[in-house]
């Protein structure tokens, strides 16, 4: 209460008496809910001015040189307390009664009173007041903090020393005691094992390993197991999903037509990139401009598949350049969304009205992307050799090359012949009645199709010339066996880009160069600004939001939310951090580590803020609903790619084959065809291909996968940086009744039968240990025991009933398990399958 | 322990706990509306905080102002039907039938499938003016025509997009491309909830066998939270998705799986005390009752013979008779929003049944007589002053004869985006009017012209939303419908 005191005494000194009544009444209104103010000054630039002046004067009066009105700008010191064409100035340091801002904002003429009537804006007395406020003590302006390179701040001082096991403890229990909050206890062993390996590998733990891991008495049992985790290949397959996300990733064109697009290969590299744990510096500058760096190997060419998902419109009568100049603007976009988490797309209209980013700026990065050969469709490609097969592609590909030329040469030398041939291929030869028919057409009036068949049946007569054929055909099956293509970035001759006025294609207003936008670090004078300098750019030290950006995406995986709720925006318009100093000492242990992304999840799991019990009371739930505060252990919904992975990894079913074509688990029929396009028939994959994780589930941006989508995947049209979280019915009907989920209850039921053969009780501890990792108590055993008497008291009664629910879809039962038994199980499997907490991180 | 789950702890009976946890629930969401009920994004339940679960986000919430319609029924005529054959009557067109289009009007413009000088095109169907109104109708729309005095028709449209994708998108996400924006049903329903708990508040049905341009966006929800996109219906298998329980369980068993599943995740919500375990009780109930009442909604089996005669639908048929008469059952019980597509309005001359004489007047034999019927059941019911029936393509055609088609025996014309017709129909609209008019060759409109934007907008108001206050924060920006533009059609409102 000390600082209320203080604050007090200064705003009656500073502001005078009549102010004063009103100023107790705030204070008795916030005082108990705003006990974290403490340090912070009285008026913050930042925190309290700004967001007046950009609610009320910045579309005026900002950053916008187009939009600025009476010469007169607000967001910098300078032209702020500049003398204005009027001889007045806005803003007096240290004088509100002669700063012409306050006079206005006051005055009761409509003429001069700000802002205009007309806009429908007014401010509060108490805005004026912080503004009036801020005045006096000199009107202290501060840069956004996201633009500040971001500098590692010293740890934080707590008084529980002993709760804190690294930084990350250190920056957390500050902001809890200094809010009167004390953090959880540790979450069980078993509890933290599952949160961390749905966490870092999108998959439950085994009950096995449970076990093994809470008998684990090694002093860094944790380390070791994190380790375990982060070297798993599921991890890269985890965190793949989330990146595809961002790279809007999708396995088709988009747009009415909605083509097929083949660049799985490329959503392969992410996962080999992960799981080898290339540097996130690195990451960035292959996918931005691999096929720029000197000598690029394929794979660097391969990466730069990350800017090739943007979407085509292939339907009749499309204006290719339209579509072009959006596929560049999307670059533009998703690049600064992803790795600066600033909203350029607002400037490619108008400039910025909140933040410095000119429409000028916009164009200037847009030029950086305008250079490629893309034109509305998936070319250029290049051939690839599938994932562990560099060695089969390369012997392919050179056989494929020989078999070709020995074709080809063979193919002249036949065709040479034929004229002479023709002559007297009726009598030797005994050609077909088609071929027959052809001979006796004048060479010259054959048509082109006529003219094919007659030269292959030529050919064939040749022993040489078809073994020749053979072997090319066969080659070229080996190819594809280890070949696919992929879309990449080349850039061709240079355009000339412009300023869009209005962000249309059609409407070019003045010549750009290439440039980044000056409110950031400049690019490198003596290098040519293109993508792989602009890469270079984003990940240069001095950048002051990718490291931020990136840490801040992990966080919000690992926690639910991020440091900065609003992980697509950094800029002026976002969310403040929940605890600033912890962002900032992530970020630079992040970029100063060698971008080590399993280095950083690695402290974020043990740290004893992650590990703390998710358990909530009514009063913290109240206090803090969204868990800002972290005052107790991250639980949230899983994904939609954890529903269904976890669903197949506890029944057993799951499939570990990695890479390759995109796979169709079964799903609806629609009956409708997409646009203009190819029917979307989907033909479900058969065997292991049917059970795969769903990252490699097809990919439709005009109908996608609806089990995914239930559970809030995006539409992956655009870059999206965030999941909602949604709790709707239509979820519930997925994991009840899709056949996807009634084939793992199906093949759940089956495993508890053979694993667990004691008794009812034993197999429901088996189901429900296999689903949330831990003990089942008696109660919970006791409740699955009478549903499965029920269950199979009714399914006995009815043996056609039972058969259905015991094998459609998962086929026949084996040996020795009876269908009343199995379908009876299956009801309980379903409902483990259902539980809260089995759909839940812990 | 939470409050929620006491109750969880006291109530007795299932019913009791739902009940209670319901008001509870709907408790949560509406502290969340701020003071003055405008709905700015971080004051809507699902929209405070994109991290949670969402207590209720059907919850029905009043709008900005009184509505004049409650619920809304869109037709959408994916193609773009030939609107000069239909609606837009142009008598010098036809006398001018086979000149050159004039230089003047297509200079510097781009056509889908045309280029260089067409031959202007006059309408093959006669035309007459029906009702006190004295509204223009081609001999295609017969059933329509015979209630002209309900429709308010728009002879004025115009867009910029001239290929369908992005024409759709602009019409039915407010912007021309797939960027993320959420859809118009998606807009309404994250505005005003739906009355109906046990069935999806924004319902989309699809016919012709194919999906419209603009793909799923055309009912998705965007940045808004999923929750908010359309349930694509299927006229085949489960109307909505996995709604039938799995081969071989049957309801006894399925009341008994979520009795033991309710059971385990209140003794879970004892243990954790996390509110969305509560949610999750709640929804798996909701999806029970869902799955009796949506099979009983969609089976038109129920409905007496003369109204399947006056639709012209036959159940189990996947056509859009049945669809428009499905969507008066569910706007019976509340369903918000509506939204019929019909696949196969692109009038190019290509094929038989896509060209504007015989072909046109055999396509809307299938449209004219369910829409009319539509109007006339929800008349008859007392349900048209709280329905809003609107019926549009996404473009008009052009004035003249389609480029690839030019020289064959079928006539067909190209996408226009210059001038269109739709019309209205219903809750706060006036009855019985044309509203603004193109120029004599129907080229583009000379007097009130109409935008999408501001068709979003009209639709908006009558439903008692302002759309320049509907907005939602996505990316440090405050994002609406309209995007920036968007005029009420005043003319238009009763």
């Amino acid at each position: 209460m000390r600082y209320w005191h203080k604050a007090i005494a200064w705003a009656i000194a500073s502001v005078g008496r009549l102010l004063a009544p009103l100023l107790l009444l705030s204070m008795t209104q916030f005082a108990p809910a705003t006990v974290l103010a403490a340090d912070r000054p009285a008026v913050d630039y930042l925190r309290d001015v700004r967001p007046i002046l950009a609610r009320n004067c910045f579309q005026c009066h900002g950053a916008d040189d187009a939009a600025r009105q009476a010469g007169l700008r607000l967001d910098e010191l300078e032209p702020a307390i500049a003398k204005l064409e009027s001889g007045q100035r806005a803003i007096v340091p240290g004088e509100p009664t002669q700063s012409e801002l306050i006079a206005r904002l006051t005055a009761s003429d409509p003429d001069v009173a700000m802002p205009p009537r007309e806009t429908g804006k007014q401010l509060a007395a108490a805005e004026v007041d912080t503004l009036r406020n801020w005045i006096a003590a000199g009107a202290p302006y501060a840069k956004h903090w996201a633009y500040v390179k971001p500098v590692r701040p010293p740890l934080a001082t707590v008084s529980d020393a002993a709760w804190p096991a690294g930084a990350i403890d250190h920056f957390v229990l500050a902001r809890l005691e200094a809010e009167g909050l004390k953090p959880s206890s540790p979450a069980d062993r078993a509890t933290w094992l599952r949160r961390a390996s749905l966490d870092l590998t999108g998959l439950p733990p085994t009950p096995e390993e449970v076990a093994a891991f809470v008998d684990d008495t090694r002093p860094d049992a944790f380390e070791l197991t994190v380790d375990r985790l982060l070297a798993s290949p599921a991890y890269g397959e985890r965190w793949t999903a989330l990146w595809l996300d961002q790279a809007r990733y999708a396995d088709s064109q988009g747009y009415a037509p909605d083509g097929p697009r083949t660049i799985w290969r490329w959503r392969d590299w992410v996962v080999e990139a992960l799981n080898a744990n290339m540097p996130y510096d690195q990451f960035t500058i292959e996918q931005l401009a691999g096929d720029l760096l000197p000598t690029p190997s394929p794979a660097q060419v391969l990466a730069t598949g990350f800017h090739r998902n943007t979407q085509l419109n292939t339907e009749g009568g499309v204006n290719l350049e339209e579509f072009r100049h959006a596929a560049v603007v999307d670059r533009v976009n998703t690049t600064f969304a992803v790795w600066m988490g600033t909203t350029l797309a607002c400037a490619q209209c108008h400039n910025h009205k909140y933040d410095p980013l000119s429409q000028r700026e916009y164009y200037q990065v847009f030029s950086i992307f305008n250079n490629t050969d893309d034109f509305n469709t998936d070319e250029p490609t290049v051939q690839t050799a599938v994932v562990g097969s560099d060695a089969e592609f390369a012997t392919a590909q050179a056989e494929v090359a020989a078999a070709q030329t020995v074709y080809d040469e063979l193919t002249r030398q036949r065709d040479a012949a034929q004229a002479e041939w023709e002559k007297n291929a009726a009598a030797y030869d005994k050609p077909p009645k088609e071929i027959v028919e052809i001979l006796a057409i004048a060479a010259a009036d054959r048509n082109g199709k006529q003219k094919d068949q007659l030269a292959d049946f030529h050919r064939g007569l040749s022993e040489p010339w078809k073994a020749a054929d053979k072997r090319l055909s066969t080659a070229k099956q080996q190819y594809d066996q280890v070949a696919t293509s992929v879309p990449i970035m080349r850039d061709g001759t240079p355009r000339n880009s412009f300023v869009s006025i209005r962000g249309e294609f059609l409407s070019p207003g003045e010549p750009v160069t290439p440039g980044v936008p000056a409110a950031f670090h400049p690019a490198p004078a003596d290098v040519k600004l293109d993508r792989l300098a602009l890469a270079r750019w984003l990940v240069d030290a001095e950048n002051p939001l990718t490291a931020r950006v990136a840490v801040n995406r992990l966080w919000q995986e690992l926690f639910g939310t991020g440091l900065v709720e609003t992980a697509e925006e950094f800029g002026t318009q976002g969310d403040p951090p929940s605890h600033p100093e912890l962002l900032d000492w992530l970020a630079v242990e992040y970029r100063d580590g060698g971008w080590d992304t399993k280095r950083l999840l690695k402290l974020l799991v043990t740290s004893a803020t992650y590990r703390q019990a998710s358990q909530v009371t009514p009063e913290l739930a109240a206090r803090d609903p969204h868990n800002r505060l972290l005052a107790r252990g991250p639980r949230t919904r899983l994904s939609a790619e954890m529903v269904r992975d976890q669903a197949l990894a506890i029944s057993g079913l799951l499939s570990t084959k990695m890479y390759g074509s995109p796979v169709q688990p079964p799903q609806p029929e629609f009956g409708l065809a997409a646009a203009f396009g190819s029917s979307t028939d989907w033909k479900p994959s058969e065997g292991a291909d049917r059970h795969r994780r769903a990252l490699y589930t097809r990919w439709r941006r005009n109908l996608p996968y609806p089990s995914l989508v239930a559970f809030d995947a995006p539409e992956r049209n655009v870059c999206s940086l965030r999941r909602m979280r949604t709790n709707t019915p239509l979820q519930a009907l997925v994991t009840l009744n899709d056949p996807v989920f009634v084939e793992c209850a199906q093949a759940l039921a089956r495993r508890v039968l053979t694993e667990a053969t004691a008794d009812d009780a034993a197999r429901a501890t088996r189901a429900l240990n296999l689903a949330v990792g831990r003990e089942a108590t008696p109660r919970e055993v006791a409740r699955l025991v009478s549903l499965v008497a029920l269950a199979r008291e009714t399914l006995a009664a009815d043996p056609t009933k039972a058969n259905a629910l015991a094998t459609d879809p998962l086929g026949p039962l084996p040996e020795g398990v009876s269908a009343v038994d199995a379908a009876a199980w299956t009801v309980v499997a379903n409902v483990v399958l259902n539980l809260d907490e089995t759909l839940s991180k812990p | 322990m939470h409050p929620l789950t006491l109750e969880v702890l006291t109530s007795r009976t299932r019913r009791h706990f739902l009940r209670d946890s319901a008001m509870a629930l709907g408790s949560v969401a509406l502290t969340m509306l701020d003071g003055d009920g405008s709905r700015a994004a971080t004051t809507t339940a699902s929209a405070a905080h994109p991290a949670d679960a969402v207590a209720d986000p059907f919850l029905p919430k009043a709008g900005h102002f009184a509505p004049r319609a409650k619920n809304v029924i869109f037709l959408s005529m994916s193609g773009g039907p030939p609107h000069l054959d239909l609606f837009d009557y142009k008598p010098e067109l036809v006398r001018r039938d086979g000149e050159d289009c004039p230089e003047s009007l297509t200079k510097g413009k781009q056509f889908a499938f045309t280029s260089g000088t067409p031959k202007l095109l006059g309408t093959r169907q006669k035309f007459a003016q029906h009702g006190a109104s004295g509204a223009w109708f081609s001999q295609a729309l017969p059933n329509l025509a015979a209630i002209a005095d309900e429709l308010a028709i728009v002879n004025s449209v115009w867009t910029e997009q001239f290929n369908h994708g992005p024409a759709e998108l602009l019409l039915y996400t407010g912007f021309p491309r797939a960027q993320g924006r959420a859809s118009l049903g998606s807009w309404v329903t994250y505005g005003l909830g739906s009355e109906n708990r046990d069935l999806p508040g924004y319902i989309v049905f699809v016919s012709g066998r194919s999906l419209p341009s603009a793909g799923k966006v055309a009912w998705g929800s965007g940045f808004l939270p999923s929750v908010y996109q359309g349930v694509q219906c299927r006229t085949g298998g489960d109307p909505v998705l996995y709604l039938s329980d799995p081969a071989g369980m049957d309801r006894g068993l399925r009341r008994a799986s979520l009795d033991a599943l309710a059971e385990l995740n209140q003794i879970e919500a004892e243990r954790l005390g996390q509110p969305e375990t509560i949610t999750r009780i709640a929804q798996y109930e909701m999806a029970y009752r869902m799955q009796s009442v949506v099979p009983d909604t969609m089976d038109i089996n129920q409905e007496p013979a003369h109204v399947l005669a006056a639709y012209g639908a036959q159940p189990g048929a996947p056509t859009f008779a049945n669809n428009c008469l499905l969507a008066r059952r569910l706007v019976e019980r509340g369903v918000r929003f509506v939204q019929l597509f019909d696949w196969g309005w692109d009038f190019h001359g290509t094929n038989a049944g896509e060209e504007i004489e015989a072909g046109l007047v055999k396509r809307c034999q299938s449209m004219d007589q369910p829409v009319a019927a539509l109007i006339r059941d929800l008349k008859q019911r007392g349900m048209l002053d709280d329905t809003l029936v609107v019926w549009t393509g996404e473009f008009g055609r052009t004035p003249f004869r389609e480029g690839r088609t030019k020289d064959g025996k079928l006539l067909g014309r190209d996408h226009h985006p210059f001038s269109n017709s739709m019309f209205m129909c219903g809750g706060g609209l006036k009855r019985g009017v044309t509203h603004g008019a193109t120029d004599e060759l129907g080229w583009a409109p000379v007097e009130k012209p109409v935008h999408p934007h501001d068709l979003q907008a009209t639709i908006l108001h009558l439903l008692g939303l302002d759309h320049t206050r509907l907005t939602y924060r996505f990316q440090g920006r405050d994002f609406r419908l309209t995007d920036v533009r968007g005029e009420v059609i005043n003319d238009l409102l009763a």
